[in-house]
């Protein structure tokens, strides 16, 4: 049972990829869905997340997604332990103090405020720039080759099978989000380490460069830095006074007479270096990750919407469904062929009845003069305005061998096929050949398709009286 | 009387046997299913062809069979005459009552039902086809329906006794239109409804609204299949086929087997092109379309390419010099500046070289048992400059012919794209526009939105030139 999408994530975007590539539904069904949720359509995301919810069924097999976020939470807890680890280390390494020389607090600042500062910058940048340029830049991030070789281990074989339907820019936002994570997870074991050494050891701070700085200058730019929290706590901001005392040179490894009887005071540089740490690796990390945590999600709504087959669906929403055709099958008309082949090429020399059906008596005599048929005894027309009544006369009238003209492009009724029966069943009549003519225009000459109707028909009435004739003259 | 329940225009398609009913009704309806043969009695009972939109329908066409005996029927109604014209439709109604069951008279009670019901008669007669006075029985009983009617000049044949026809159907309906089925275009079909249209008063608003239905409809097929066409052709023209090779450079069987896959890919995006229009158009049930394979003689592009954890030679020297760039700036750092930043520059000179010295030894190195390097033989994207025009001809020449093609058409689609220059329909100001997006597809570049859009609107053009 999955639980309801109400709004994108990378979940329901990956689970739609997997239902679209399944299922799309017919125009008729989507419309039908949008007219049953007419509040949601104005906002085609959301109707498209219903859409997921009640198709969630013809999901076949296990979903992406779960393969998918299983991975990403295998690889991340892993990823956020290693970044714990080594945010507590580098705290280690840097506040490691061997007694001779104080540890330097630009070197603390350059990893607990420049770096993030740098690689938040850099993650800004790759957010807004073209696929290409932030190609480029997450080549410089660490995790970027983490990663890369991580997928040779084992973790990778959970998405066997499916290829992650992301975008570039849905993957490198994905990759931004989560760089975001584990940096906050490498300062907050920064801070970790330095509450830990300031606890369990005396760790005295100074600050030393090549470059002309004057204690002033370097209080100023450490004044710039605690803007954050100057009014909260003041105490966190180092004075003059300590910035001048814990001014070092590396000069034959000997300290400022001043510094060594001062180095009591020194330690109090820690609440500025937990402050810093606090507020420009930890907070800002923070805010930023929010950031790109709600940047992703209206991205993936972005993305959701352009993922192959929603065009579809969405014009199906939208679009009235008209439809023009019959809504059952038809029921196919079987043609059984006859054995008895009907169709004969030579006609009798003469006959004792001529009928016409739908042929006027001068039409029957055309014909005859045109096909060089000797008059008969009897000649009648049949069918057209006459009556069934005077049909069944003129048929009980009938005998020896009836030549019966017919209009081979007008297909034998059942009308016709009425009198026919009745001709077979007198037995005065011995033969009946039905003559199929074509039209004065075409001089009486038929056609093919015309002779194998009526050849259909005939056989149909399985009678060894009745024959049509095929004879061109 | 229209039933009140279902108060929307209904439409029997009557007839002797064999004059074309269900040809109509299937182009009416652009319906390809129904069952259309030379056999009389292929339709045995009526079927029912609802334009709907969104459920509700608008209007009906009934295809019927064909009248059997229509000359007993006229008997039995004379015999049964009422004594004021007024009272003939209840006498139609009397027949179906106390003939239902009887087998003899099934066709005619399956045409008459839906007009007693309502329905408007559009008698088809054959005007290919001399006059015979036996349909004056036929249209002696329609006309005791009482119903509106109409009489359609359906020619079959190459002969032509409309004015015959005419000069006789004149007596028995209020319309007498021509309109062939197998040659109907949209346009046609619109015509025939407007005519509907004037059959009674109160169908006048509805046939109105059903003719601009369909005529949205139609757009929206134009639309679909001219995003499909756009769709295809850009998916074509930028796709890239990648073919992992063992050496540096392909061996022949290499190159062929890629080859043979990027062909067979471009084959397949066609065949579904053809299929989703066929869908679009509503040609379900065409039999087969012989067309020429495409890119039989056009010359593909391929190129070898090797790369290292995904990153081609180009890219890894930039990573190296970055990240020798990187290194040394944090030698910089450790001597406080006082390097002249010579690390930064020293460490981005040796990874860039080291990158792109040692990139074939990377290469062979293996993580965990795999290679961190790949060779590939790269087919595409399509360089030729004719070839877009080539795709976007036969995409266009396919969907104009289904387009084109009338629902009532039984025969298989036979197509040959060699008779078909796109150049025709493509003058040199679209040419151009067309051009912008295949270069940069050539380049691999995605081309802008305003550009795409700029595409669509050519093969709109173009499209709708040839329907």
């Amino acid at each position: 049972m999955h639980s309801k999408n109400s709004t994108v994530s990378i979940k329901s975007y990956l689970d739609l990829s997997q239902l679209l590539s399944e299922y799309r539904g017919s125009h008729e069904d989507n419309r039908a869905f949008a007219l049953k949720h007419k509040k949601l359509e104005k906002a085609p995301t959301k109707l498209l997340l219903k859409w997921l919810d009640k198709n969630y069924f013809r999901i076949d097999g296990e979903l992406n997604s779960k393969k998918y976020l299983d991975y990403l939470l295998s690889i991340s807890s892993l990823l956020g332990l290693i970044f714990f680890i080594l945010g507590f280390i580098v705290g280690l390494g840097l506040l490691s103090y061997d007694g001779k020389l104080p540890v330097n607090v630009i070197y603390y600042l350059f990893i607990a405020m420049f770096i993030p500062l740098f690689s938040m910058s850099l993650s800004a940048i790759s957010i807004f720039s073209s696929d290409r340029v932030s190609h480029l830049i997450a080549l410089l991030f660490p995790l970027h080759w983490i990663e890369k070789v991580l997928n040779y281990l084992p973790f990778r074989k959970k998405l066997k099978g499916f290829k992650v339907n992301l975008s570039f820019k849905l993957s490198k936002l994905l990759f931004i989000e989560r760089l975001q994570l584990f940096s906050l997870i490498f300062s907050i074991g920064l801070l970790l380490s330095l509450l830990i050494m300031v606890i369990a050891t005396d760790i005295a701070f100074g600050w030393s460069t090549t470059l002309q700085v004057s204690p002033e200058a370097f209080h100023r730019v450490i004044k710039y830095i605690s803007i954050f929290w100057d009014k909260i706590i003041p105490s966190a901001i180092p004075s003059l006074d300590l910035v001048e005392m814990s001014h070092y040179f590396r000069l034959g490894e000997k300290l400022d007479i001043s510094m060594v009887h001062n180095a009591d005071k020194l330690g109090a540089w820690w609440k500025f270096l937990a402050m810093t740490t606090l507020i420009y690796a930890i907070t800002f990390r923070f805010l930023f990750w929010i950031f790109t945590k709600e940047y992703l999600k209206k991205q993936l709504e972005e993305s959701i919407l352009s993922l192959k087959g929603v065009d579809k669906i969405l014009r199906e929403f939208k679009t009235p469904y008209i439809s023009t055709q019959a809504p059952q099958k038809e029921k196919h008309l079987e043609i059984v062929e006859a054995k008895k082949e009907v169709v004969i090429k030579k006609r009798e020399a003469k006959y004792q009845t001529i009928l016409g059906w739908n042929f006027s008596k001068d039409e029957i005599l055309l014909a005859n003069d045109a096909k060089g048929i000797d008059g008969a005894e009897n000649i009648w027309a049949v069918g057209g305005s006459n009556s069934f009544n005077k049909d069944l006369e003129i048929v009980k009238n009938s005998s020896g061998v009836v030549l019966l003209y017919v209009k081979s492009w007008e297909p034998p009724t059942m009308d016709f096929i009425d009198i026919l029966e009745m001709l077979i069943e007198n037995s005065k009549v011995t033969r009946v050949e039905i003559y199929p003519l074509g039209t004065i225009g075409r001089y009486y000459k038929n056609e093919q398709e015309h002779i194998d109707i009526w050849r259909r028909k005939i056989e149909s009435v399985d009678s060894q009286k009745v024959w049509i004739v095929n004879h061109d003259r | 009387m229209i039933d009140r329940k279902n108060s929307y225009p209904k439409f029997a398609v009557v007839g002797h046997p064999n004059k074309g009913k269900s040809s109509i009704v299937s182009a009416l309806a652009h319906d390809d299913s129904v069952q259309i043969g030379n056999t009389p009695g292929t339709t045995q009972v009526k079927r029912g062809f609802p334009l709907k939109v969104d459920g509700k329908i608008i209007y009906e066409l009934f295809d019927t069979p064909g009248f059997q005996r229509a000359r007993r029927i006229l008997a039995w109604l004379e015999e049964h005459k009422p004594t004021s014209a007024n009272k003939r439709a209840d006498t139609i109604r009397e027949f179906i009552y106390n003939f239902r069951d009887d087998e003899r008279f099934r066709d005619e009670i399956e045409l008459l039902e839906p007009i007693m019901n309502g329905a408007g008669i559009i008698y088809v007669v054959d005007a290919s086809k001399p006059y015979g006075a036996e349909y004056e029985i036929e249209m002696e009983i329609l006309r005791w329906t009482g119903q509106p009617s109409m009489a359609i000049l359906n020619l079959i044949g190459d002969e032509d006794y409309r004015e015959d026809w005419s000069r006789a159907l004149g007596q028995y309906f209020r319309l007498v239109r021509t309109f062939n089925p197998l040659k109907a275009k949209f346009k046609n079909h619109i015509e025939l409804l407007e005519s509907i249209a004037q059959l009674k008063e109160d169908w006048t608003e509805q046939i109105k609204n059903a003719i601009e239905i369909l005529k949205k409809f139609h757009n929206q097929k134009i639309d679909r299949t001219v995003e499909i066409i756009k769709d295809t052709t850009i998916k074509s023209l930028s796709y890239v086929y990648r073919h992992k090779i063992k050496s540096k450079t392909a061996t022949k069987e290499e190159y062929r087997l890629a080859s043979k896959h990027y062909r067979g890919e471009l084959v397949k995006y066609e065949r579904k092109l053809e299929r989703d229009i066929s869908e679009i158009w509503k040609h379900k049930n065409i039999e087969r379309v012989d067309i020429p394979p495409l890119i039989d003689d056009v010359g593909l592009f391929s190129k070898e390419s090797e790369s290292i954890f995904g990153l081609s030679q180009k890219e890894l020297i930039l990573t190296g010099a970055s990240a020798g760039a990187i290194s040394g700036a944090g030698i910089d750092l450790a001597f406080s500046g006082g390097t002249f930043f010579l690390g930064t520059v020293i460490g981005s000179i040796v990874g860039g070289v080291s990158a792109m010295v040692g990139f074939d030894n990377l290469y062979n190195i293996k993580l965990l048992g795999k290679k961190i390097g790949k060779r590939e033989l790269i087919v595409g994207p399509m360089k030729s400059a004719n070839f877009p025009y080539v795709l976007l001809g036969r995409a266009l020449y396919y969907a104009s012919t289904l387009a084109n093609r009338s629902h009532a058409i039984r025969d298989s689609l036979k197509l040959d794209d060699r008779e078909f220059f796109i150049e025709k329909i493509i003058d040199n100001n679209m040419r151009k526009k067309l051009e912008k997006v295949h270069s940069k597809l050539r380049e691999q570049k995605e081309p802008k939105e305003e550009l795409l859009e700029e595409y669509r609107e050519v093969i709109l053009e173009s499209f709708k030139k040839l329907i």
